[in-house]
């Protein structure tokens, strides 16, 4: 085996660049979430995101990120919405949780999914999901939670520090 | 070994640190080696199991998972106890929650935070996995204003943030469904697939239940949940008074609400009580309780149950 190392080196150093060229491309990893306006959770929606839509990031800003999508409309997504690619050189010194999110698009939608759901309810008949089912339709606008802090002077509209 | 060897293999171990920081990355990695004939296939085999095995953590879960796992937590709480069946009530709720949620370290999760009553007089409140949150009409009972319940619903959703529900899963569970995710391409299993992972499946959820009803979080858990309701509770413009007031409320109770739910499964009220004081004491200011929050409180709230 002669000159192993310099072709092993050279392979990393490729997914090395290849990793940091991609690191600006951002997934989104929740379910749905909306394109904002502002850098607020109750300014007005842009437009709706949904699971593995792939974002630009164009700038951070107090965990807020400025992002463009493919079809060219910019607005803000709260970065705990969007799994970012990364080979962090100093986040993988403090080890495996800093790289939690780093399968998170690449396992969309294995391991514990709806098939294994189905799979357990046909064995646990008795266990309901109708209520769960049901929390899951209790959603509040944006607007009403505005109004709630506005009425409550809570956030930004608060002052009785 | 050559100083020469010695001096080229520095880089390279480095280099596999880095690389052992992503199971992704140690599986292509090797994958990648072994394709250009670098290193044999049993010892690409030996690397992409290890670095399966070391990264068997609840931090590995992806949110989706978290979800599914959180869907039937939710079922089984409720299976022990009913929903309180009340609109208004649960949209009060739901409003101070998601409150709560955008002053939290982690307001997206996958399919939002969603807020439930129960229909027991326990005082109780429980947050599984994915974001079901739960609070009881009793623990709603003991409230006396907009405060300690925001700090009640910032505690539960400080559990989600931290991922302390699936801290409770046993490593084993993971490492068992993990081995069937990491051979599997398809996203729908094979018969034997699917019962391998609906039994990991099953004893997930059984861990979790048996720590959120049954025996409570490790204290250092309930302390770190604390820690983050007083943040929470600042950003949002509550005052964390909120929940020393809620823990006063607890201290020398010896009802019979006291044998059950927080009480049972959370460290002494004296004990949470100081770290909180403590902790309020190190702000440079906070939030004080305001009247028109209170007079809210009571008009809703104390109404309703």
């Amino acid at each position: 085996m002669k000159r192993p190392i310099p072709m092993t080196l050279s392979v990393c150093l490729l997914i090395l660049i290849v990793s940091l060229l991609v690191a600006e491309t951002l997934t989104v990893k929740v379910q749905s979430t909306s394109l904002r306006s502002t850098p607020k959770f109750y300014s007005s929606a842009v437009q709706t995101l949904s699971a593995g839509q792939k974002l630009e990031k164009i700038a951070a800003q107090d965990g807020w990120i400025q992002v463009k999508t493919s079809g060219g409309v910019v607005g803000w997504v709260h970065s705990s919405a969007v799994e970012v690619p990364k080979f962090d050189l100093m986040a993988s010194n403090k080890g495996l949780k800093t790289q939690a999110s780093a399968g998170e698009v690449a396992l969309a939608g294995k391991g514990f999914n709806k098939q294994v759901e189905e799979s357990y309810r046909a064995k646990h008949k008795d266990v309901s999901f109708a209520w769960v089912d049901k929390m899951l339709q209790i959603k509040i606008a944006a607007a009403k939670i505005e109004e709630f802090m506005k009425k409550g002077k809570l956030g930004e509209f608060g002052g009785g520090r | 070994m050559s100083g020469h060897k010695r001096i080229v293999l520095v880089p390279i171990a480095s280099l596999a640190m880095l690389f052992l920081a992503s199971c992704a990355a140690v599986q292509s990695g090797a994958d990648i080696l072994a394709g250009a004939g670098q290193i044999s296939e049993s010892d690409r085999q030996s690397i992409v199991k290890t670095s399966q095995a070391v990264s068997a953590t609840f931090s590995q879960i992806t949110e989706e998972q978290e979800y599914y796992i959180g869907r039937s937590v939710a079922a089984l709480i409720l299976a022990q106890y009913p929903a309180y069946d009340n609109p208004a009530l649960n949209t009060y709720i739901n409003t101070l929650g998601q409150v709560m949620v955008y002053s939290s370290t982690r307001p997206e999760i996958y399919a939002g935070y969603h807020f439930l009553v129960l229909d027991t007089e326990e005082v109780n409140a429980l947050s599984a996995p994915g974001g079901f949150i739960f609070i009881s009409k009793g623990l709603i009972r003991r409230c006396k204003n907009e405060e300690m319940l925001a700090s009640i619903l910032a505690h539960e959703v400080g559990h989600v943030c931290s991922k302390h529900g699936l801290q409770a899963i046993k490593k084993s569970r993971l490492v068992d469904a993990f081995r069937v995710i990491g051979t599997e391409a398809a996203r729908r299993y094979g018969s034997e697939e699917l019962a391998q992972l609906t039994t990991a499946f099953e004893g997930a959820l059984g861990d979790i239940v048996e720590t959120l009803v049954v025996r409570g979080y490790d204290r250092k858990y309930e302390h770190e949940a604390d820690e983050l309701a007083v943040n929470f509770d600042v950003t949002a413009g509550y005052s964390p008074k909120g929940l020393t007031d809620f823990l006063q409320t607890m201290i020398g109770d010896t009802t019979t609400a006291s044998a059950k739910g927080w009480f049972k499964t959370h460290p002494s009220a004296e004990q949470r009580m100081e770290k909180v004081k403590s902790r309020i004491g190190s702000l440079s200011s906070a939030p004080v309780e305001a009247s028109v929050r209170t007079k809210r409180f009571e008009q809703s709230v104390a109404k309703l149950i």
